[in-house]
């Protein structure tokens, strides 16, 4: 049995994401090839040859392939997909738009988002938000898979040496013509859509210490600022950084209260996150119910070794 | 701040299985209205209530309308709501497709406007006034008049007022002193001071059609001289467009207990020279007029009630599954949500069986209402008529007393975050206030109720209705289980206190007015009480018999258990009610003035 | 120009589900169900490009039970001007949906049929890349723009850490990203008229599709709970498990 697994990268490197991809196709088992389509991406393929339990690589190296869409890569991955068992790419914007196309032309169900296989035909993965876990059993004699990256740890970057062999680029279909694209680096994620959140509250003691000590912490994680009720009430931070029940209402993966009690109103706002963090030098403080990880210390030194440590 | 879900199943349940919507949708004119067309509108304007209006509540409430150089000025958010509203048709809901309404039922309408009411009470005084405007001249206005007014007024683009209150006429309409002089061109100049005008000035449409009681000169005394004109805020060109500013202005604004979002408008009529106005229908008869308008205000006052009364409930519920405070009365390893203590669940099922209880009574009486002006047979809309006309006055006391007290529950529940106004329970109380008070006291509505209602026609109508409730009494009698028999009881009991406290009104409102008068709203709550018993006993019986065709959904065993925890709580209190009255009137009248 | 709209109903997105406590499933007993939000979205975006003047008529499918009517009507009630139910009582997959559209689109001949990105229900995210392919038209997923001029089209795309714009030549297919548009509320005289549009109802027999499902369900279950929190002895530990055990930096 031998898989496939698309890579994710940007022509000049790999993304870590690929990483992951190829644990969930370890953890089906078999030979495991990597797919590397770009133009002049050479070096990713040499990543992707490195990359622990990887026992080929292809590469389809061509111009119409620099942008990544997904009609040109479809056509690509349905002329090479003989012979594979397993058609797996990263739960990404990317992955997502290429693989349901893919399974379409080759007439097959597409699974979304695993988060874990439960053998080679049956997989588990979220469903109505992450509400209610499916474990399904696919029927198709190809099962091409989305992964969610956080379902699988990563293998090792280095350790293989998979040989690296050119495959022919299919046509270009000229369906899609990039003419702009544009991603946001240094600005600060927005409270709603950020994937990590620092909120500061009373405890901060000032404005400025709390832009002092919370921005660089938020920089390191790319993560964005929130605050407590209190923390806005005395003028630390302005209206929009209220996080709760009259303030906005998020679900970071990552969720840090530094110098927040966790009064309900608090809770009420952030309770859905998948991890959260408390700083707090009140043992009993309440946020610390909530909290995943709980860190009985003063915040300010606690929040500068933070950032020491993150690196 | 709190969200707004419209009880939508609720609501469709009242429509479908109480109020009949298949018949009216039968009746001539309302074929529009079939239930799967109703479940569409109240499904998108929920949506509306909740996405566009509750959130306006709060906000509106703590900025409040500002007045400055005679103008008033909307919270932040109304003016867009409005427009939005306006757009959407929905002002036009119930208005005659002739100007560009859509027809629809009053039940229908009943529905809607629960939820505009419940989402932002302030805001949905304005449409509620300007369609009180719009009927009065729908009802009583020249051609002329009609197409001036009716197509901008039915399109939202213009609002309504409606012109009582002087500071020496409020419940006695009698004493109106605003003068109308003709000026030999049909037109008449408007002179006076009106005060308490709701919505009298604001931001949010481009005109404003007062509606104005005033005398003419040589007016006879008392109702039988006052005549009804239309005073437009800008004057309307024979073209339709927009003329000179009319001398009608608003000079202050109240500072209310709630509804501070709603304009409350001292207005100063022909300060400068005189407003111009035209007369609507016959001289003298304005007040005739105003009556015939008047079952559709406090009909639609009563709504408020219902209305106020589930947004507290859906506040307070929220915050009980939410707050954690002491452990199970019972036991309990760790601290439970309020939710659990058994005097929190009281509070829960009073507001929410009453609320029920409310809502199934006033939509029924819309239905009615829709039979009254449309059914074929002429002695249908008799029989219609009467209830209603029996029914309103305890719609609109009934309901807007009961929810003052669930209001006060709401708050109640959340203990001392209650009190506190950011948590937004308190601002359900306070707007819930005035409902008892404008369009009629609940003393007014009561008086209406005894004496031109039930006294007047030697109990004829309520002894009918007591006649259907013994029905639904003698088809509780028949249902198996502990619950239908507890609920049968309770209702026999209402009933007879209903029926006992009646025949006392009719011997002795004669002979002995006044002791019958101290048991006015006694008898008015003890009405509503029984009489949205009586529904709730019928939605029990179409629950149960749901349940008996194999229907799983859990609505059915919880309408069930709401009616008899209604018919513990709330039915059992009728006793009390009919003793007052019975018994009551002595001791109420017994101390002299002097004595107090 | 003709819009294709494919549509499903869904449970509202404000219900919280419960999971079977057999594992079957989740419990749609009397739950609310609505429009998926993000066809909403592309209804508006479909009416939109009719007011504009682009296109002459926005049709509204929807595959799955009779019910599914009234979430045509919702369609109609923003501004679809007709719409067909293929009415099935099978589980239909995104494969399987995708099909049921060609063989609509087939007979009508749209030029853009514009998807959400994907159902609020089963998460896939797939129907409308799987009925590109079928159609061999590009797809312009997970769209916040949308520019029509001509026989082209002009759409940015949410991507992972910003947004790309790319020309297309039309037919083809969008997939609706929630910052596309704010779809509008239904205006009363239009709820009123969509309850008198036309509402085909199909068959996947009469449409020649087979839709029997290619994925089967053997369980569904509760997420795992947040476990008992626990305290950590320093930032150098925090940090450690941040990384190592819950893997979020
Ligand atoms: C109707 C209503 C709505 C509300 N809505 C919201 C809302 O949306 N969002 C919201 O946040 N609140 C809301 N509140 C307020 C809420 O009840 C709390 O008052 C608020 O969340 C407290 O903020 P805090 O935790 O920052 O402050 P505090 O409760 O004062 O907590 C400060 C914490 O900082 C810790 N601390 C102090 N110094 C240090 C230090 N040097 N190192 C480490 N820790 C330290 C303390 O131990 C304490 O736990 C609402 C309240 C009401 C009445
Ligand atoms: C916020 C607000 C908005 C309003 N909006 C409008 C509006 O848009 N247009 C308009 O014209 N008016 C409006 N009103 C006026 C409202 O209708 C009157 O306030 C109401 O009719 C009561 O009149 P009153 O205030 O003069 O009280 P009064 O008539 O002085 O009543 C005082 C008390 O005496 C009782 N009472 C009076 N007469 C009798 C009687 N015969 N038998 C038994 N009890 C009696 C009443 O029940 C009450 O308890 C509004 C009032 C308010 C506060």
């Amino acid at each position: 049995m031998s898989l496939l697994v698309i890579a994710e990268h940007d022509n000049a490197a790999l993304k870590a994401v690929t990483l992951n991809t190829v644990a969930a196709a370890q953890k089906i088992g078999g030979e495991i090839h990597v797919l590397v389509a770009g133009s002049g991406c050479a070096a990713v393929a040499a990543a992707a040859a490195k990359i622990a339990g990887v026992s080929k690589v292809k590469l389809a190296d061509a111009a119409h392939y620099a942008d990544q869409t997904a009609e040109n890569l479809a056509a690509l991955v349905q002329a090479n997909a003989a012979g594979y068992s397993h058609i797996l790419a990263a739960a990404t914007g990317g992955g997502k738009n290429l693989l349901p196309r893919v399974a379409a032309l080759l007439d097959v169900a597409q699974i979304s988002e695993i988060t874990a296989v439960e053998s080679p035909d049956t997989f588990v993965r979220p469903t109505y938000a992450g509400n209610a876990m499916a474990t399904v059993k696919s029927a198709d004699a190809v099962k091409v898979i989305t992964v969610r990256s956080t379902g699988f740890d990563p293998v090792a970057a280095e350790g293989g040496s998979a040989a690296v062999e050119a495959v022919a680029a299919a046509a270009d279909l000229g369906l899609a013509k990039m003419t702009g694209r544009e991603i946001t680096k240094s600005a600060r994620p927005e409270l709603g859509a950020a994937k990590v959140i620092v909120s500061g509250g009373r405890g901060m003691g000032s404005g400025e210490n709390y832009h002092k000590l919370l921005e660089p912490l938020a920089d390191k994680l790319n993560a964005a600022l929130g605050a407590s009720r209190a923390a806005v009430d005395a003028g630390f931070v302005p209206n929009d950084y209220q996080v709760g029940q009259t303030g906005k209402i998020v679900a970071p993966q990552l969720y840090f209260a530094i110098g927040i009690s966790g009064a309900i109103q608090h809770l009420a706002g952030m309770k859905d996150s998948k991890v959260i963090v408390a700083i707090n030098k009140d043992e009993d403080a309440p946020i610390f119910q909530v909290a995943d990880y709980g860190l009985v210390a003063d915040l300010f030194q606690a929040v500068p070794e933070l950032i020491a440590e993150l690196g | 701040m709190s969200a707004y879900t419209p009880p939508l199943k609720d609501m469709q349940f009242v429509l479908r299985e109480l109020a009949g919507i298949d018949k009216v949708a039968q009746l001539p004119g309302y074929e529009d209205a079939s239930p799967d067309l109703v479940d569409s509108i109240l499904e998108e304007a929920g949506k509306f209530a909740g996405g566009v209006l509750a959130p306006l509540n709060w906000s509106g409430d703590q900025e409040g309308a500002s007045w400055k150089d005679k103008a008033v000025t909307m919270p932040a958010g109304f003016k867009a709501a409005y427009t939005q509203f306006a757009e959407a048709g929905w002002n036009g809901l119930s208005c005659d497709a002739a100007y560009g309404g859509q027809g629809l039922p009053k039940l229908v309408s009943a529905a809607v406007q629960e939820m505009w009411k419940a989402s932002n009470m302030a805001f949905s005084l304005c449409p509620l006034l300007t369609l009180g405007a719009i009927e009065a001249l729908h009802l009583s206005g020249s051609d002329q008049q009609k197409s001036t007014y009716l197509p901008n007024m039915i399109a939202g683009k213009w609002t309504g007022t409606m012109n009582l209150t002087e500071p020496q006429a409020g419940s006695d309409l009698a004493a109106i002193r605003s003068r109308a002089v003709p000026q030999g061109d049909g037109t008449y100049k408007i002179f006076g001071q009106k005060i308490f005008i709701t919505y009298g000035d604001h931001d949010m449409a481009e005109n404003i059609v007062h509606l104005v009681l005033a005398r003419t000169p040589n007016a006879p005394e008392g109702v039988k001289g006052i005549s009804l004109f239309v005073v437009p805020k800008f004057l309307v060109n024979a073209d339709g467009s927009l003329g000179a500013r009319n001398d009608a202005y608003c000079v202050s604004i109240e500072h209310k207990l709630g509804i501070h979002a709603s304009p409350t408008c001292v207005m100063a009529f022909g300060d400068n020279g005189g407003a111009i106005g035209t007369m609507v229908g016959q001289e003298n008869a304005g007040l005739k007029y105003m009556f015939i308008m008047m079952n559709a205000a406090r009909f639609a006052v009563g709504l408020e009630g219902v209305a106020l009364s589930e947004r507290a409930y859906q506040h307070a519920l929220a915050y009980a599954k939410e707050r954690i405070q002491g452990r199970d009365i019972a036991g309990s390893a760790a601290s439970v949500a309020i939710v659990h203590h058994p005097d929190i669940r009281r509070m829960l099922m009073q507001m929410k069986s009453l609320n029920e209880a409310m809502r199934a009574l006033a939509y029924t009486v819309a239905a009615a209402h829709d039979a009254a002006a449309r059914h074929p047979d002429e002695a249908e809309r008799k029989r219609n008529q009467a209830y209603v006309d029996l029914m309103i006055p305890v719609v609109k006391g009934w309901l807007t007393e009961t929810s003052n007290e669930l209001t006060y529950l709401g708050v109640q529940i959340h203990g001392g975050m209650g009190f506190v106004e950011e948590t937004g329970a308190a601002q359900h109380q306070r707007d819930a206030r005035i409902t008892t008070i404008y369009e009629g006291t609940t003393g007014i509505q009561a008086n209406d109720l005894i004496g031109r209602k039930i006294a007047r026609e030697g109990g004829a109508t309520i002894k009918a209705v007591i006649g259907l409730m013994r029905q639904t009494e003698a088809e509780l009698a028949q249902q198996p289980g502990a619950e239908f028999a507890v609920i049968k009881t309770a209702l026999g009991k209402g009933i007879t206190a209903v029926s006992e406290a009646a025949d006392y009104i009719v011997a002795n409102y004669g002979n002995d007015i006044r002791a019958v008068s101290v048991g006015a709203v006694p008898f008015l709550k003890l009405l509503g009480i029984v009489a949205g018993g009586w529904q709730m006993a019928r939605a029990a019986l179409v629950a149960q018999a749901k349940i008996a065709a194999n229907d799983k959904d859990p609505f059915y065993p919880a309408k069930i258990a709401t009616t008899r925890f209604y018919a513990d709580h709330v039915l059992s209190t009728a006793a009390g009610l009919a003793h007052a009255v019975v018994h009551g009137g002595a001791g109420g009248m017994a101390l002299d003035v002097a004595m107090f | 120009m003709k819009i294709l709209v494919p549509v499903k109903r869904v449970v509202d997105y404000n219900v919280k589900v419960r999971v079977k406590a057999d594992g079957t499933g989740v419990d749609l007993a009397n739950v609310k169900m609505s429009m998926n939000p993000f066809d909403e979205i592309a209804i508006e975006e479909a009416v939109r490009l009719r007011e504009a003047g682009i296109a002459k008529e926005v049709i509204a499918v929807s595959c799955g039970v009779a019910a599914c009517q009234e979430t045509l009507r919702t369609a109609m009630a923003i501004g679809a001007d007709r719409s067909i139910l293929v009415e099935s009582d099978v589980d239909l997959q995104p494969l399987a949906v995708a099909k049921l559209i060609k063989a609509v689109a087939a007979k009508e001949q749209p030029q853009i049929v514009i998807f959400g990105k994907q159902a609020i229900d089963d998460d896939a995210n797939q129907t409308g890349q799987m009925f590109a392919a079928l159609m061999g038209w590009p797809q312009a997923t997970f769209a916040s723009k949308v520019v029509v001029s001509g026989d082209t089209a002009s759409v940015t795309r949410e991507i992972d850490g910003g947004a790309e714009t790319l020309e297309f030549k039309l037919p083809m297919v969008i997939t609706t990203d929630l910052r596309l548009n704010e779809p509008r509320y239904a205006t009363l005289p239009n709820i009123m008229k969509a309850k008198k549009k036309q509402l085909d109802v199909l068959k996947p027999a009469d449409l020649g599709v087979d839709v029997t499902p290619r994925l089967t369900t053997l369980k569904v279950s509760e997420p795992p709970k947040r476990g008992a929190g626990i305290k950590v002895a320093d930032v150098k530990d925090l940090v450690a498990k941040l990384k190592n055990e819950a893997k979020v930096i």
